[in-house]
């Protein structure tokens, strides 16, 4: 069977182990804990990346130069950020309900990191390849929130707590038409299981087949990822930073953590849904994995910094009353096609 | 898949679903009083064209016994369309003044649903969606008077009650799926595993939890608030068709699922049945506000209609069809009034009834002989229906019950005549309470049907004879 | 799963699932309450997924832990003071009833699952290896197709239901 870089990677690697150690079991035990770190890298230096790209992005797209001076091409800037941020006082507010206040910016990484253990990287390559993938990726997920509405009622100031109702009522609203959006690529699979969704889509991707279900998905999940134009949950003008206002410092920094992680964990949905995930012709998987990826963050941040911010309103209403018919629109076309499809041949 | 069999809630539901669009189309100032008269058309023409429905030969399943079309099934569909009718009849008025006056409709349209699909349920897993179905409608409803505070309290109170009676069913419902391994009532019978200690625990709460829906005593906490505070009409299906519905898949569950161990059940259903009648007819004895009293006697007469239960036998349960349809009757009639008296006089105390007879004396004679049917004064049908069940529980060898249920009736007798005493005494404010054409039929209806199946009750028995025969062979 | 890892991993996920729904009554805070939940809910889910049931575990997460989150708002819309202190009090009139209730249900049930056989997993109409989607979705698209049709409806009458109450009197 041919597999990807990645996944002969890691048989190396195993055998190398078991060479080492002589006993099967060990080396499983050391694999399965090497790959739990690899994510972890992965996600860590993707946000550092992310960052430098959401800057200069930024910078290019308004018209100016961006950070420049740390390091060549200012590489080195996020990791001079992530130093101020480490060794700042760490203020923890008078009133506020200590033990959730502190555990909040750490349980809000365990969701964002959970998703990453069924994304297939390459052929081969996925952590824990379930059959029950997407819908396991929507279930950890919409427990994010809980997070959010923790964050902002421990910090007992009502800027946060406004903050994090306003989380609530926009992450469950975009919930929703994300679920169904996925249902519709789901419905032509015919699998949960995200290397049958990959594997589905070696002669077209679902772009083509699910136009309307990509649309869908990709502004609910800009909504879920709390990004412009929906990234109603902080706001200066408003309720300062939502639920993030009492934090700083190495807390902050974990809330920020865990949002780019979220944004990678969004592009790699739409890249394993829609954009045929790994596959792709002359390169290896991973190389096109990581290429589409960063098309897709790049597509985020574009959108970011062209489009205004709309209101909380305006997106409850985009969310219930436009994106939630039309796909239960598309659920009904899909399963109109599919009977077709299946009637001709 | 027999898609002919489940034909009347594809109706009601349809019927459901075209007066939200309707509602949606038609400009917000118009009233919404045709939607009305188009579900009254509808169910008739429903319930009329089910009198050919009844069949002699084998019944008819919707998949693999689920879903069975048999007599007794439709028997009870065409009971809760009556109900349904006759409700949706007198209260087109108070249906006016709500404010969200479609979705009600619609509301007691997805209610119909689930109580004609209790009806035909043949294994738990449909009984307790349809279960479900029918309550969550009745939540919503009781909390329809919107400025009313009783309103949502009741709403409230039946939901958290509701709940709990909800999961102590599933519970029940999970573990008899754990002895017998299927849902389907045929089968979980013929399983022997199924008459294990664990078997019964399960049988017991799903018993449990009908009785939540019946108002039997013990479990009829809910009963009383959410009677006084739901609004009228709901008030009115919560007595007739809620419990009704109950009954009917009691009935069902008890002979055809715990077939097994009815024999076993029959005393204990016996005692809750004496409770129930001595518990609510005392109860109701002290009542001050009319719909608070019909909730007590709804209990009572929810403990009638046990009796023949009990009896476990044709003549029984064809007592207790020809009761729960008297009852729907009767009810109307009662509840037709206290609508039109809450409407105008804004209230359903006492004082409120004074000098009904003067104000409007239709009115006043409907609620007096739908009050007598109730307590089985003879010339009405309700005498002719406690007399078939006491008649099947004494062959039965319940003599006791028989006379408890008999002494009860008569105590019965005090608080529904000072119902009537309070309508034809005392003085008259001078207004006059003007009836609408559709009141005035809904009442006439009820009250013309209680006396002539009062004098001539075979014409009806014939028909619940042949439900219930062909039930229980 | 390594077979001699099951008992503990079982007996831990009871506990912490035991000990959480006690919390969940104890607690003074209302939102304390509402988190063990979400506690409690996560081990059910993880003793669904010890017996190969990972659909059902992801539907509890999602469905019964996701639903949390409404339910804290909910609670501190309805009952919030200065502090969410004191909001989850024990009724003290009712203590001694409740307790002999419970205490009697308990040992009744506990009598019965104690003596009762080993139910026998012969007869699953699920088989217990591999797709559990495509087999429940088998069982509620053909069997069981009326009640899931039905569930449907329940589910359009609540949705009109909570919108007609929670639109209110105020609103058109």
């Amino acid at each position: 069977m041919h597999t990807g870089l990645l996944a002969s990677l890691a048989a190396f690697i195993t055998g190398l182990i078991e060479s080492l150690l002589g006993h099967g079991f060990a080396a499983q035990l050391i694999m399965v804990l090497l790959e739990i770190i690899a994510i972890f890298a992965v996600i860590s230096l993707a946000v550092i990346i992310q960052v430098y790209m959401e800057r200069r992005i930024c910078g290019f797209i308004q018209d100016r130069l961006g950070p420049n001076r740390v390091g060549p091409f200012g590489l080195l800037q996020t990791v001079a950020d992530m130093i101020k941020l480490m060794s700042k006082e760490d203020i923890v507010p008078e009133k506020a309900n200590r033990l959730l206040w502190g555990m909040t910016p750490m349980l809000l990484f365990i969701p964002a990191a959970l998703v990453y253990a069924v994304f297939p990287f390459d052929e081969g390559a996925i952590f824990a390849d379930i059959g029950i993938g997407v819908f396991f990726v929507m279930a950890i997920m919409s427990q994010g929130v809980l997070m959010f509405l923790i964050g902002g009622y421990a910090s007992e100031d009502k800027y946060s707590f406004m903050g994090a109702m306003r989380a609530v009522a926009q992450m469950l609203s975009s919930e929703i038409p994300i679920a169904f959006s996925i249902l519709a690529v789901v419905m032509v699979t015919g699998s949960l299981r995200m290397s049958d969704i990959v594997s589905a889509q070696t002669n077209v991707w679902f772009v083509c087949v699910q136009p309307l279900a990509f649309i869908i998905f990709i502004i609910a999940m800009l909504m879920e990822t709390n990004r412009t134009p929906f990234d109603l949950v902080e706001g200066e003008a408003e309720i300062i930073a939502g639920p993030f206002t009492e934090y700083s410092g190495m807390r902050w920094a974990l809330f920020f953590l865990a949002e780019y992680a979220n944004l990678l964990a969004a592009a790699i949905l739409t890249v394993t849904l829609f954009l045929g995930g790994w596959q792709g012709p002359f390169l290896p998987g991973i190389i096109w994995f990581i290429i589409k990826v960063l098309i897709v963050i790049f597509i985020f941040m574009w959108i970011r910094w062209t489009f205004p911010r709309t209101r909380i309103d305006q997106m409850m209403a985009l969310s219930w009353k436009v994106l939630l018919p039309l796909a239960l629109f598309n659920i009904m076309a899909t399963g109109i096609g599919i009977y077709i499809y299946k009637w001709i041949y | 898949m027999n898609l002919y069999v489940i034909y009347p809630e594809i109706t009601v539901l349809v019927l459901a679903l075209a007066l939200i669009i309707i509602d949606l189309l038609l400009p917000s100032e118009e009233t919404r009083r045709p939607l009305g008269y188009i579900t009254i058309l509808v169910l008739s023409i429903l319930a009329i064209s089910l009198f050919w429905q009844y069949h002699l030969t084998i019944s008819a399943y919707f998949y693999q016994g689920l879903f069975y079309y048999d007599n007794y099934a439709i028997f009870f569909k065409q009971l809760f369309l009556l109900a349904v009718i006759l409700t949706v009849l007198f209260s087109l008025q108070y249906i006016d003044t709500m404010k969200y006056s479609s979705e009600f409709y619609s509301m007691i349209l997805f209610a119909l649903t689930g109580m004609m699909i209790l009806a035909s349920a043949n294994d738990f897993l449909t009984f307790f969606i349809g279960l479900e179905l029918m309550t969550i409608s009745f939540y919503a409803l009781s909390g329809f008077g919107l400025t009313n505070k009783k309103s949502s309290e009741a709403a409230i109170k039946y939901l958290i009650i509701g709940s709990l009676s909800t999961a102590v069913t599933l519970y029940g419902i999970s573990l008899i799926y754990g002895t017998a391994h299927s849902f389907d009532f045929a089968v979980v019978c013929k399983n022997p595993e199924f008459f294990s200690a664990l078997g019964i625990a399960g049988m017991m709460m799903i018993t449990a939890g009908i009785f939540f829906k019946m108002s039997i005593i013990p479990f009829h906490m809910w009963a009383p608030d959410t009677y006084e505070g739901a609004p009228v009409p709901v008030t009115g299906l919560l007595a007739m068709g809620s419990k009704a519905a109950a009954i009917a898949v009691f009935m069902r569950i008890l002979f055809e699922a715990f077939f097994p161990a009815a024999d076993y059940f029959m005393p204990v259903l016996a005692v809750f049945s004496a409770i129930c009648m001595i518990g609510g007819n005392i109860a109701a004895m002290k009542q001050k506000n009319i719909k608070r009293m019909l909730a007590y006697s709804s209990i009572a007469q929810a403990g009638y209609m046990m009796v023949g239960i009990c009896a476990a036998s044709p003549q029984g349960l064809k007592g207790v069809l020809f009761y729960a349809f008297l009852y729907v009757l009767a009810n109307t009639g009662a509840f037709a009034v206290v609508t039109v008296v809450a409407l105008e006089k804004k209230g359903t105390d006492y004082e409120q009834f004074t000098a009904l007879s003067q104000s409007a004396p239709v009115l006043a004679m409907v609620m007096s002989v739908s009050l007598l049917s109730m307590a089985g004064i003879p010339p009405t049908a309700g005498f002719a229906g406690k007399l078939y069940l006491f008649m099947a529980v004494v062959e039965h060898g319940y003599l006791w019950l028989a006379f408890v249920g008999f002494i009860m009736s008569m105590l019965s007798v005090y608080y529904y005549l000072k119902v009537v005493r309070v309508m034809y005494t005392g003085k008259s404010d001078g207004s006059t309470i003007t009836i609408s054409g559709a009141v005035r039929a809904a009442v006439l209806i009820s009250m013309t049907a209680t006396v002539v199946f009062g004098v001539w009750p075979q014409y009806l028995s014939m028909l619940t004879d042949f439900a219930a025969i062909t039930f229980l062979r | 799963m390594n077979n001699d890892l099951n008992p503990a991993l079982f007996y831990f996920l009871a506990a912490v699932m035991l000990l959480s729904a006690l919390a969940i009554v104890y607690c003074r805070n209302l939102v304390y309450s509402a988190l063990f939940m979400v506690v409690c809910f996560l081990s059910i889910a993880g003793l669904y997924a010890m017996i190969s049931a990972d659909f059902l575990a992801a539907v509890q997460i999602m469905v019964y832990a996701g639903t949390i989150v409404i339910l804290i708002v909910l609670c501190i819309m309805i009952t919030r003071r200065t502090t969410m202190e004191r909001t989850n009090m024990p009724e003290k009139k009712y203590i001694l009833r409740a307790s002999v209730l419970a205490g009697l249900l308990f040992f009744l049930l506990a009598y019965i699952f104690v003596n009762s056989e080993v139910l026998p997993t012969t007869n699953n109409i699920i088989a217990l290896s591999g797709d559990t989607v495509s087999g429940l979705a088998d069982l509620l698209l053909g069997h069981y197709m009326l009640a899931f049709e039905i569930a449907a409806v329940l589910l359009l009458a609540a949705m009109i239901g909570a919108v007609v109450l929670a639109k209110g009197a105020d609103e058109k």
